[in-house]
């Protein structure tokens, strides 16, 4: 109860200020259509008007709970107006760049820890990557994929989202595949140890930990690649086409709806990945 | 055909030489610790306009270096406007009121545990949302000039700040605390004197992390709406013309603005936090 | 996986039945703008010539001409402007049929604002599109002789999003619309007709050609390519009639193929019908003398022309002559 109480009361202090900044910025819009028609408006008039309009600047709570209520529940999972069938195309789009982040992460930082040159030459590369705004590239990735052949736009998604991903990994990785100590690796050549064995026996083991808290942060940072590569390029299907279209024809309340699905997908993903850190930690007796 | 060959062996020789270098002691000193990355990238770039020749790539597809070279240099006007809309109007006062309401907030909520027991899982949670699908209710709210890419930023921003602030303000150890108590320190003593400091290390985490997400929001605000300059602006507008050296010129414009800004946040807190562990050599 | 496996089995066939692939890049996401190649798809007029045809949507990173230039399509759908300009950048596209016979974009303001003709426009915003839909409105005010650089006595230009807010928020006083979708969400927001002043480029005397089929000039020299888009502009062209005579239906049709499952019937239903008025009078083939007006509006572009010179060889009739033959 005492974990609760306290974010329970965060949320309600959120809702209030979203209530009043609903209000506040779509009473404009009202007192607008009022001054049009040659009329007047009291605040008492304006109040429940800034609550259910169609296009709000910022629709109330209700409007977007019971909009992704019908996104969720009042569908077929498998209609393409279901919220659900949206998450989980870019679920996918978040998994496949998820995947290829880890791999490309874990890889460079492998080759760092054993190659200095690697480590000298690319590691501020690899900074300098995520100063690029990743958005600039989408269309290139895109055109460069048609290029070599690929049609099918889940690759581009991937490709943007394990962008974002690998740098994570590889930086934790890197501090984790490092963390044995002297006196460790010592132990180890006395015991006439090889590399492949002292990596295997010594250096992975101990990156565990490290590898497993930054998947939280790749988590989320593959979602937002996966959302940025469906907002621009060629807007077909998941939760970022239809942020797209709900800006583009001017329906703010499909847009919010999606904006929370993503939120809610976020939640279960870092959920997701808690999950599997408690239970490699315990398979491996670290204690939580 | 002599294009690719070429490459590969310019690559293979290159590479060879920074194995060598990085062997040596002299890879340890300053100069050799910018050399290799150096040659590394440099590499990177010969490479690059090897294959973009050697395999006749369109330049509407992918320009070379040189071509993008030389677009540069004849638009630096240009890029300097663009630069000072979206970087210095946009990106930089946004990351300097989001981490400045981010630390605010982390002191103000500081005495607060039951407000910090709830905050922070919020902001846990919300600094892993795709914050950036905001960006076009943003500029809905905020307008098209720079303002809606600084309340873009602002939002990016904040709670990762936030998140690291509130654990770096508890970071102090339970013996140094009552050390200062012991001493008679008032709350402003203990926090400025010790607890500030100590979360200091944390503070920095957390603003290299904004500084590389500040850009990013400043310029996919852009692409909801701005005025007609801006380095989203732009790279939007010639993509749809064609101009692909112009975009590329953008991309390294914005690679470097965002290095130069994440090397300074980290000189800074090499001066600020010279006596934790990770910054003694 | 089902598509896949029925369309892995097809393929197996096409020994026998020879269906062509042919790849269409739209110029925005799926609506009823491109009613007439969906329809052509769904009533089978595509599979009727033998042809296998894969439309992709567009959106707003996606350059048709870049697409077309990295192969990732046969046939792109793009406005003459910036086809043109991609063509003076080096990318030899040619226009080979033209379903939209005339202009549906507009300038849209506010009746409050003080505008009633474009000499008002002096000293006030207009929002306007970019990603190569900006040649128009260039050249248009550079014949008014109003700079949009910001001076004083010019016009500040902004460029606008994807939807009409900054009309309703009063950021700008005019803004980019077309007559099939933007001006009805203005419509929709709850503006009535009478607050607002519409300019449309097709009135003034300065609009381009807008939605045109264009494919790249070295494919065309090939007789097998030629023939694939004589088949492929033909049943294009049938589409586009059958959605003339039939909105509600084509309406429908793009509903169907909408994957975001965003859009609305109304709105698509509406778009049909704005559409349909623009490409009446079309049968597919390019009017001429609406190319050589829109050439002669681009190199008016002022200061900065997207184009300067005009060009050789940006269209043929070639494929519409045999399409349209028998």
């Amino acid at each position: 109860m005492s974990r609760v109480l306290p974010v329970l009361t965060v949320l309600a202090g959120i809702v209030v200020v979203w209530y009043l900044g609903a209000v506040w910025l779509n009473s404009t819009w009202v007192y607008d259509q009022a001054e049009r028609a040659g009329t007047t408006v009291t605040l008492a008039e304006v109040i429940p008007q800034t609550m259910a309009q169609e296009r709000p600047l910022l629709p109330p709570p209700h409007q977007v709970a019971a909009e992704l209520w019908k996104g969720v529940a009042g569908q077929a999972v498998t209609s393409k107006r279901s919220l659900v069938y949206h998450g989980f195309v870019t679920f996918k789009g978040t998994m496949m760049g998820f995947a290829l982040g880890i791999v490309l992460g874990v890889a460079l930082a492998m080759s760092i820890v054993r190659f200095r040159v690697m480590d000298m030459s690319v590691m501020p590369w690899a900074i300098i990557s995520q100063t690029i705004p990743i958005v600039a590239l989408a269309p290139m990735i895109l055109v460069v994929a048609n290029q070599v052949g690929v049609q099918d736009r889940d690759v581009p998604k991937a490709i943007i989202a394990a962008y974002l991903s690998f740098f994570p990994v590889l930086v934790s990785m890197v501090k984790g595949l490092r963390s044995p100590d002297q006196m460790q690796l010592d132990l180890l050549r006395t015991y006439g140890a090889n590399e492949v064995q002292t990596f295997v026996k010594l250096r992975l083991p101990a990156s565990m930990p490290y590898f497993f808290a930054s998947l939280k942060v790749a988590i989320a940072a593959s979602l937002i690649g996966t959302i940025v590569g469906e907002l621009p390029t060629g807007a077909i299907e998941g939760l970022g086409a239809r942020m797209l279209i709900g800006s583009q024809f001017g329906e703010p309340l499909i847009m919010w709806a999606a904006l929370f699905a993503a939120a809610i997908l976020a939640g279960m993903l870092i959920l997701a990945v808690g999950a599997v850190e408690r239970f490699a930690r315990a398979r491996m007796g670290v204690p939580a | 055909m002599s294009w690719i060959a070429g490459t590969v062996v310019i690559w293979l020789a290159a590479w060879a030489l920074n194995v060598r270098v990085a062997a040596t002691g002299w890879a340890r000193t300053g100069a050799g610790r910018l050399f290799v990355p150096l040659l590394f990238g440099a590499t990177i770039l010969v490479v690059w306009e090897g294959l973009v020749r050697g395999l006749g790539v369109a330049p509407v597809i992918l320009p070379a270096p040189s071509a993008i070279a030389a677009k540069v240099a004849t638009s630096l006007p240009v890029l300097w406007v663009d630069f000072a809309q979206t970087f210095l109007k946009g990106a930089l006062p946004g990351f300097v009121i989001g981490c400045g309401a981010a630390v605010l907030t982390a002191i103000a909520i500081d005495r607060s545990p039951f407000l910090q027991r709830g905050l922070l899982p919020v902001g846990n949670f919300v600094a892993a949302l795709p914050i950036v699908g905001l960006a076009p209710i943003l500029v809905m709210w905020f307008g098209f000039d720079w303002q809606s890419k600084a309340a873009v930023v602002v939002v990016m921003v904040f709670f990762p700040v936030l998140v690291n602030m509130v654990a770096g303000l508890q970071a102090s150890e339970r013996m140094q605390r009552d050390l200062m108590a012991t001493w008679g320190a008032s709350y402003w003593q203990a926090l400025v004197k010790l607890r500030l400091p100590a979360a200091m290390p944390f503070l920095f985490n957390g603003l290299k992390i904004a500084s590389t997400l500040a850009l990013i929001g400043a310029i996919v605000a852009e692409f909801f709406g701005s005025p007609v300059y801006g380095m989203g602006f732009r790279i939007s507008t010639e993509v749809g013309r064609l101009g692909l050296d112009m975009v590329w010129a953008e991309i390294a414009v914005a690679a470097l603005a965002g290095s130069a800004f994440y090397g300074l946040i980290a000189l800074i807190e090499r001066w600020v936090t010279f006596w934790h562990p990770s910054q003694r050599h | 996986m089902k598509k896949l496996l029925t369309g892995a089995f097809l393929a197996a066939l096409a020994t026998s039945a020879q269906a062509e692939d042919v790849t269409l890049q739209l110029k925005w996401v799926t609506q009823a703008q491109f009613a007439g190649y969906y329809v052509a798809q769904a009533k089978g007029f595509y599979e009727e010539e033998g042809l296998n045809v894969t439309i992709l949507p567009g959106g707003p990173d996606i350059a048709p001409t870049q697409v077309i230039a990295g192969g990732g399509a046969d046939v792109v759908v793009d406005w003459m402007p910036s086809a043109l300009a991609a063509r003076e950048k080096g990318l030899p596209l040619v226009n080979i049929a033209q379903p939209f016979a005339s202009s549906g974009m507009m300038l849209t303001c506010l009746a409050e604002t003080g505008i009633k003709e474009p000499k008002d426009f002096a000293d006030k915003t207009l929002g306007v599109w970019f990603f190569g839909n900006e040649y128009p409105f260039l050249s248009w005010m550079s014949q008014l002789g109003l700079a949009t650089d910001g001076s004083p006595g010019g016009v500040t230009v902004l460029k606008q999003g994807f939807n009409v807010d900054p009309l309703l928020q009063k950021q700008a006083a005019c803004i980019s619309t077309m007559t099939y979708n933007e001006y009805w969400q203005v419509i929709d927001a709850g503006i009535k007709p009478e607050e607002l002043v519409t300019f449309k480029y097709q009135d003034m005397g300065v609009a381009t050609l807008e939605d045109g089929l264009y494919v790249l000039e070295d494919k065309l020299a090939d007789p097998a390519f030629e023939e694939k888009m004589v088949k492929f502009v033909r049943a294009s062209m049938k589409g586009w009639k059958y959605a003339e005579a039939n909105p509600d239906e084509a309406a429908m049709i793009v509903l169907e193929n909408d994957q975001t499952g965003a859009q609305t019937e109304q709105h698509q239903k509406r778009m049909m019908g704005e559409v349909a008025k623009l490409t009446a009078g079309s049968n597919g083939a390019l009017d001429v003398a609406a190319a050589e007006k829109t050439v002669a509006t681009l190199l008016a572009g002022g200061s900065d022309p997207v184009i300067t010179a005009a060009p050789t060889g940006a269209w043929t009739s070639a494929i519409t002559d045999k399409a349209l033959a028998n």
